[in-house]
């Protein structure tokens, strides 16, 4: 009945400690993928509500991987937050125009995560005031 | 507590916000059906506030689509008609109370308040730190003689710090208990509301340094220097993520530290080859991108500053061309920093862990040598332990956190009649704290020697759960805590009601919820075989007398199918005459509950047969000796793995682990050193695997583990750090031979063989085999080690 979210990123430490935050804090349901070509074949089959790629990865880059979810009708609109060391505000607005929902900067903070990732993805502004 | 609003009329809304928060609830808002869903979905409340009449989703519907996704918290309806049909409706659809607009604030707060009461039963009426005194109940606050006059939000930080009177909260913490996300401010207003705080504490003559400031850290209460509360620390509130958190993160970080560690290791030689010239580009890039992972796993883990060397690294690898002197200097400077920098584990995880979702036994006993084995083969079996020499602190220590079983020892009682009165005070907690009870055997009572009926008789009258005689072991103290708290977990159970009548229905329900209970109903016995397989219930209760089918009938239909001929049934009848309870057995029906219903007897009926339900499945799920799955339940759970699996087309890792030379141990030591050993062994286990892995023995020494959603080179890694640390642990042996008697340290290892699917098999059968054979060859191999199917 929750959220659900699809991590991909190939460093299986990394994911496990996302899984753990994000299911302990927020309390959503998290399916993991460990390659870009593993994270679009699930994103197709569970529909999550959204995202969070790990911009670089072996083989099918971060970006290459939001492209073709992009290119595809049945997860274009699946909302993609990009997981990625500290970038300038330049390269965010440029992610931003490709379409891409936001950023979490690595190294991330585990307790403050799910809020960060529920603040990028507008979760938190439903019918407040 | 937060309280989600739903309601679409701005004024009311406001209005109510406004009253919520002037009583220190945290609120949140939506304006329409939708929104209140998706909020409701994504984030936890203690209460909602519905409104009937809503835009896009309206009140009813949306209580109906909470509860049919089994989100039980109280909901309260707010409605504008006064009408016993709406009403009717309404808590048909599932919400607990109603509240008719125009409503009057106080009625909306203690009705709020009533649901909230029923929603945490565990809540005690007054919390109390010292002369310090708040009663939630009435919100008053007062220190010995002195009334505290304190604003909403000064209260609710009283309120939280004496929940959670033995633990540090940080401004974070705070912050996220007192302010929804939106209105949350900084860090500076929960200082303010500190010092506003200890200002009034102090013009009441409480210490000025009652609310204690622990630098970097948080705040947290004084500790009170009484020496009658053990020094055993008790961590609380297990609601709290964060140490639950900081546990999990540093069993990730245990599991791959070798890994990372590792990957440092060939940055460095990556750095030396870098600055020898002999570097080739692909393997310049390689370092690079190995520099930037480790930046980010590392900070994730809390290594900060290692974060920061590994990013500098990255830096000097992008350098086009030959390094220059200074930095072929500072790059073999900076690695050979970070090697050290992850020599000590991370901050968070050398940090105490609590691990506050342990049960806590009270243990209140004047024997110490007993108490202290206690504490220490508790810890084993992941409880956490409190001990209180008298019956004077023990409530005390309840106020200040709910312990989940109590250990009393009768003989520490002043007399048998003291002790046998505070096992019914301890009745009367909500709900009632389950006490174990020691006693001694009377000398004239018995010739056999044990424990008089009389005295069985006398405490299970006070209400003592479980009752061993003195003298006993430590273990079998223990086995009898973990039976109790088993018996613990049927709150979780679903119960499946049928009766045609309504009002009937909406009173279970009201009288089951509160125990924790999930409650289905079902109002047409037509739709009963439907509603039986969708909901998989624990427990039914059927009335007997309804139109077209009876109860008895149902019964029949019931037991006529093997997969539910286990399942606890009980009637509801008007009758109770012995041909008609003759009847009733004969169908197969488990126990009766007379009409008109009696909230009490049902509720006691309810809990107890879910409770020998669940006990005697128990008995046929867990291997006695290892405490872990045994072959029968753990096949049934590995099917329903491989069924998940193919579904969401998932890996499932299947391990097949055998201790080496265990029949030596056995032949040398004896059979009962062999079964301590393999004691230790389900109990390692349980620690090192995650709870929804299947832990089993399948026999002798052979041990499966099935890990889902895990691939093999994974699965492999978690039962190399098992190897390591069973390694190392000791096994104390008392070992004779024909000239001396000695204690000596065994050391025991284990092969293992891991398959995968669905690459190395597609049925549980392929993949134990596999595993098997995988596992012959690590024995074959020289046994301590793992191996890996296809490799």
């Amino acid at each position: 009945m929750s959220k659900c979210i699809l991590i991909v990123d190939d460093e299986a430490c990394i994911q496990e400690v996302i899984q753990i935050s994000l299911e302990t804090i927020a309390g959503w349901e998290v399916i993991t993928a460990s390659s870009g070509e593993d994270g679009i074949t699930k994103a197709i089959r569970e529909q999550p509500d959204a995202i969070l790629l790990d911009v670089m990865m072996p083989y099918l880059d971060g970006l290459a991987t939001f492209r073709r979810l992009q290119a595809d009708p049945k997860t274009q609109q699946i909302p993609v937050l990009l997981l990625t060391a500290k970038i300038q505000t330049s390269e965010l607005q440029q992610y931003k125009k490709m379409g891409v929902k936001g950023t979490i900067s690595k190294p991330f903070e585990p307790m403050q995560l799910a809020q960060e990732v529920a603040k990028a993805l507008g979760w938190l502004q439903y019918g407040n005031h | 507590m937060r309280i989600l609003i739903v309601e679409d009329d701005e004024p009311t809304a406001a209005a109510l916000s406004e009253i919520l928060t002037e009583q220190s609830y945290a609120v949140e808002r939506a304006s329409d059906g939708a929104a209140g869903l998706a909020l409701a979905e994504a984030f936890s409340y203690d209460l909602i506030l519905l409104d009937v009449i809503l835009p896009n989703i309206d009140g009813v519907s949306l209580c109906r689509k909470l509860r049919s996704q089994h989100y039980s918290i109280p909901i309260l309806l707010l409605t504008g008609r006064d009408s016993g049909h709406d009403k009717a409706v309404g808590l048909d659809a599932g919400a607990d109370d109603y509240v008719v607009k125009p409503f009057d604030p106080e009625e909306l707060c203690a009705r709020i308040r009533a649901l909230l009461r029923r929603g945490k039963p565990d809540t005690q009426p007054v919390l109390e730190w010292g002369k310090l005194r708040l009663d939630p109940s009435t919100c008053e606050v007062t220190y010995g003689e002195h009334k505290l006059l304190l604003t909403p939000k000064e209260y609710a930080l009283l309120e939280l710090l004496l929940r959670n009177s033995r633990r540090v909260l940080s401004c974070g913490l705070i912050l996220e208990h007192l302010w929804s996300f939106e209105d949350a401010p900084g860090e500076e207003a929960v200082r303010t509301h500190i010092k506003g705080l200890r200002q009034k504490l102090k013009t009441a003559g409480a210490p000025t340094d009652l609310v204690e400031t622990v630098y970097g850290i948080g705040y947290r209460l004084n500790p009170l220097n009484s020496s009658s509360l053990s020094t055993q620390s008790i961590q609380s509130s297990a609601q709290l993520h964060q140490q639950t958190m900081q546990t999990a993160i540093a069993n990730v970080w245990d599991r791959y530290a070798a890994n990372i560690r590792q990957q440092i290791q060939q940055v460095e030689q990556s750095a030396q080859l870098l600055v020898d010239q002999t570097l080739s580009l692909p393997e310049q890039q390689q370092a690079e991108r190995l520099a930037h992972s480790l930046a980010g796993s590392l900070g994730t883990f809390g290594y900060a500053v290692g974060s920061q060397t590994a990013r500098d690294i990255e830096h000097l690898f992008q350098s086009n061309g030959s390094l220059s002197e200074l930095d072929a200097k500072q790059l073999i400077e900076l690695v050979t920093t970070l090697s050290h920098q992850v020599i000590l584990p991370p901050p968070s995880a050398s940090l105490p862990q609590p691990q506050c979702e342990w049960p806590l036994l009270l243990i209140m006993s004047n024997d110490q040598t007993e108490s202290a084995q206690l504490l220490t083969e508790a810890q084993h079996r992941q409880m956490r332990t409190s001990v209180v020499p008298s019956s004077a602190s023990i409530h005390q220590q309840i106020a200040q956190q709910r312990p989940d079983v109590i250990l009393l020892d009768l003989d520490t009682a002043t007399s048998l009649d003291n002790g046998l009165q505070l096992v019914a005070q301890l009745q009367a907690y909500q709900p009632p704290i389950p006490v174990l009870v020691l006693a001694t055997p009377e000398h004239h009572s018995s010739t056999s020697g044990g424990l008089s009926l009389r005295q069985r008789l006398d405490v299970a009258r006070s209400g003592g759960r479980t009752i061993l005689q003195k003298p006993v072991s430590t273990e079998q103290i223990l086995n009898a805590v973990d039976q109790i708290l088993q018996q613990g977990t049927v709150t979780t159970s679903k119960v499946l009601a049928v009766d045609d009548d309504c009002q009937v229905l909406a009173m279970l329900r009201s009288l089951l919820t509160p125990w924790g209970l999930s409650v289905m109903t079902l109002d047409q016995p037509q739709q009963f075989w439907e509603t039986l397989e969708a909901t998989e219930p624990d427990l039914l209760i059927l009335d007997i007398e309804m139109p077209t089918i009876s109860g008895i009938e149902l019964c029949q239909v019931v037991r006529n199918d093997p997969r539910w001929s286990s399942l606890p049934i009980m009637i509801l009848t008007a009758h109770t005459d012995a041909a008609m309870v003759n009847q009733v057995f004969a169908a197969g029906v488990d126990d009766f509950v007379s009409k008109p219903i009696v909230g009490p007897e049902l509720v006691t009926r309810t809990i107890n047969r879910l409770e020998r339900t669940r006990f005697l499945k128990q008995w046929a799920e867990v291997d006695p000796l290892t405490r872990v799955s045994n072959r029968h339940k753990s096949t049934q759970d590995l099917n329903q793995f491989l069924y998940l699996a193919k579904q969401h087309n998932q890996p499932v890792c299947i391990a097949v682990i055998d201790l080496d030379n265990f029949k030596q141990i056995n032949d040398r030591y004896g059979h009962a050193t062999g079964d301590r050993v393999l004691q230790d062994v389900g109990q390692l286990l349980h620690r090192s695997f995650r709870n929804d892995d299947v832990i089993a023995r399948w026999g002798g020494e052979e041990f499966v583990i099935g890990m889902y959603g895990i691939q093999k080179r994974v699965g492999v890694k978690r039962l190399e750090s098992l190897l390591q640390e069973l390694r190392h642990h000791e096994f104390p042996i008392a070992h004779c031979d024909s000239t001396a008697c000695q204690t000596i340290q065994l050391h025991i290892t284990f092969s293992g063989g891991v398959a995968e699917y669905p690459d190395d098999g597609d049925n549980l059968h392929a993949l134990y085999q596999c595993a098997d054979a995988v596992l012959y060859q690590a024995r074959a191999a020289g046994r301590d080690r793992v191996l890996c199917a296809g490799y």
